[in-house]
């Protein structure tokens, strides 16, 4: 089994209309999406996201979370706190390095998710592109943009070509269309959408 | 920036685990020279290396790297009954780190700040402070002070503002300040989210940070800018006026009447007034007021005024637009001018707002698609 780990605006992407979403293994590495309490505490705490996906509390995907959130023990708590605050250390001496090309330096929150690698093996999801930029500042590997996870489950039958399309038509809906699901579009989903309209 | 590890810190975790430098350099993958150039400060470990460090002997950040020497100074003002904890604090450090890339497009910054050669709370100490602050400004000892010229005085000091809208009560602090030494920047952050009679007396109160560096973040530095606000905004010939009409009026609500009528005309909170009043008649040695602190929070709390951001914004939540557009017309702020240009010119994304300005992800975004345009993301 291969653990993926799901940032916030990852499982927001996708959690409404790949059902079921955590748990369930899919492709040949058995791949297993998971994602940390840590999203329950930002969605909870942010009344604009709390409006902005207002399905987030349904009774069903609050049920697969609690089943399938990451459950830490004591010393790996206190790893993945020893390391997400060295990656935001690591931010904050160099922040201008994290700020050009779209990017934004990643917050403590976004680097708790990164240290997770670093207690159990584990690919990470996100689409923010300073993460992507911090964890090859320190050598983290196993990090996939959003399309790539698609892109995955759509090869294992987990999800079909008809709900590729409407994941990317909701995401223009909501303006929520990240400059890599965009790139992503024509090119990793070629046989969804064809090529680059001329 | 030259960062040195924090050989103590590490010793003792090694010492902890009965350790040797040898078997943590085993641990990490490194040499035993490596790791011991590290302790004696003469290298810093590579980025990787530092987080192996961390997950090896579970230390953070803090206790694995030396504080620089001109650490950003920080000072909340806290929501009554609110307590700082060591999260808030990191927080508001990150954002202060977060500030120094904005630090180049702003204003070039001035030679001269005013600054208090004393920051006393004793009363006349004090009441001469509020009277030279009072001249420098224009303003009489009995007149209205007003925002317009708290607003100038905190730009000719090279203070930033920074209006945001953090909730009337889901947030633990009513105003923030950043001191970033070695930039010689403050900025202060306003929460519009507050009562329209409190709000004059948190700029007063930011004010003295301004003008005390040296205290700001510090239990005498937060005594000294309540102590200043006060006395700034009704100073000892204003509480004389209002002593003697007081000790004229006949029973409590004569009394809470005359009080009330000059905390309207001063545009500050009743508590404020009566503060400076009972603060007036100690000094003098007259007697105090028949009226307690709780008669006075009662009556405030009964009688409270809207919120500063429903005023500027009704109706709410205001447009991204609009908060821009009050920071550089009604407050004076480079801040938003500063913002733009470093975020078109850079191309930083709308994750750089929301941790500056400590919001949600979603108004950051909209905020910042007004400041640079394009597309969202």
């Amino acid at each position: 089994m291969t653990l993926v780990l799901l940032d916030t605006n990852a499982y927001l992407r996708l959690a409404k209309r790949v059902r079921p979403l955590l748990g369930k293994k899919f492709g040949q590495k058995d791949y297993v999406l998971t994602v940390l309490r840590d999203v329950e505490d930002e969605v909870q705490r942010s009344p604009r996201l709390r409006h902005d996906y207002p399905w987030f509390e349904a009774v069903n995907l609050a049920n697969e979370r609690l089943a399938h959130s990451l459950r830490l023990s004591a010393p790996e708590r206190a790893t993945l706190d020893a390391a997400a605050s060295v990656l935001h250390g690591l931010v904050q001496m160099d922040p201008a390095r994290f700020m050009t090309q779209r990017r934004s330096p990643p917050s403590y929150t976004d680097c708790r998710v990164l240290a997770f690698g670093q207690i159990r093996p584990a690919i990470v999801v996100t689409d923010d592109l300073g993460m992507h930029e911090l964890a090859s500042m320190v050598g983290i590997e196993g990090l996939w943009h959003g399309p790539e996870l698609l892109k995955k489950m759509l090869g294992a039958k987990l999800i079909d070509n008809d709900l590729v399309r409407e994941i990317y038509a909701a995401l223009e809906v909501n303006n929520d269309l990240t400059a890599t699901w965009v790139a992503a579009k024509h090119s990793t989903f070629v046989k969804v959408f064809g090529k680059t309209p001329d | 920036m030259h960062k040195v590890i924090h050989s103590e810190s590490i010793k003792a975790a090694l010492a902890s685990r009965g350790w040797s430098q040898e078997q943590l350099a085993a641990a990490i993958g490194e040499s035993p020279q490596v790791v011991s150039h590290w302790l004696q400060g003469k290298h810093f470990p590579r980025p990787e290396k530092l987080l192996k460090l961390a997950t090896t002997l579970a230390l953070g950040f803090d206790q694995l790297v030396l504080p620089d020497a001109n650490q950003p100074i920080i000072a909340f003002r806290k929501k009554a009954g609110a307590n700082t904890t060591d999260k808030h604090l990191a927080k508001a450090r990150a954002m202060a780190e977060l500030l120094k890339p904005l630090v180049d497009y702003l204003p070039e910054r001035r030679a001269l700040h005013t600054s208090l050669s004393s920051a006393s709370t004793h009363y006349v100490q004090l009441q001469n402070a509020v009277a030279q602050v009072r001249v420098k400004l224009g303003v009489g000892a009995q007149a209205v002070l007003g925002y317009e010229l708290l607003i100038r005085e905190f730009k000719d000091n090279d203070a930033v503002l920074v209006p945001v809208l953090w909730g009337e009560k889901q947030n633990h602090k009513n105003a923030l300040h950043i001191l970033l030494p070695d930039q010689r920047v403050t900025f202060v952050y306003l929460n519009l989210d507050t009562h329209l009679e409190d709000f004059k007396f948190w700029m007063a109160h930011e004010l003295a940070h301004v003008y005390t560096p040296e205290l700001a973040g510090s239990n005498e530095g937060e005594d000294f800018a309540d102590a200043f606000a006060g006395a700034l905004l009704f100073p000892q010939a204003c509480a004389e006026v209002v002593y003697a009409q007081a000790t004229q009026a006949r029973g409590k609500q004569a009394v809470l009447n005359t009080l009330l009528t000059h905390a309207g005309t001063h545009a500050i909170s009743l508590y404020t007034v009566f503060r400076q009043v009972k603060n007036f008649a100690h000094a003098k040695g007259l007697e105090p007021l028949q009226l307690s602190d709780a008669e006075i929070h009662a009556v405030r709390n009964s009688q409270r005024h809207g919120l500063v951001s429903e005023a500027l914004f009704k109706p709410m939540p205001p447009h991204a637009e609009g908060l821009i557009a009050i920071t550089a017309n009604l407050f004076f702020s480079d801040f938003f001018v500063a913002l733009k240009t470093m975020l078109v010119e850079r191309g930083t994304g709308p994750g750089y707002v929301q941790q500056i300005l400590d919001m949600g992800l979603q108004d950051a975004t909209a905020l910042h698609h007004a400041l640079v345009g394009g597309p969202v993301h």
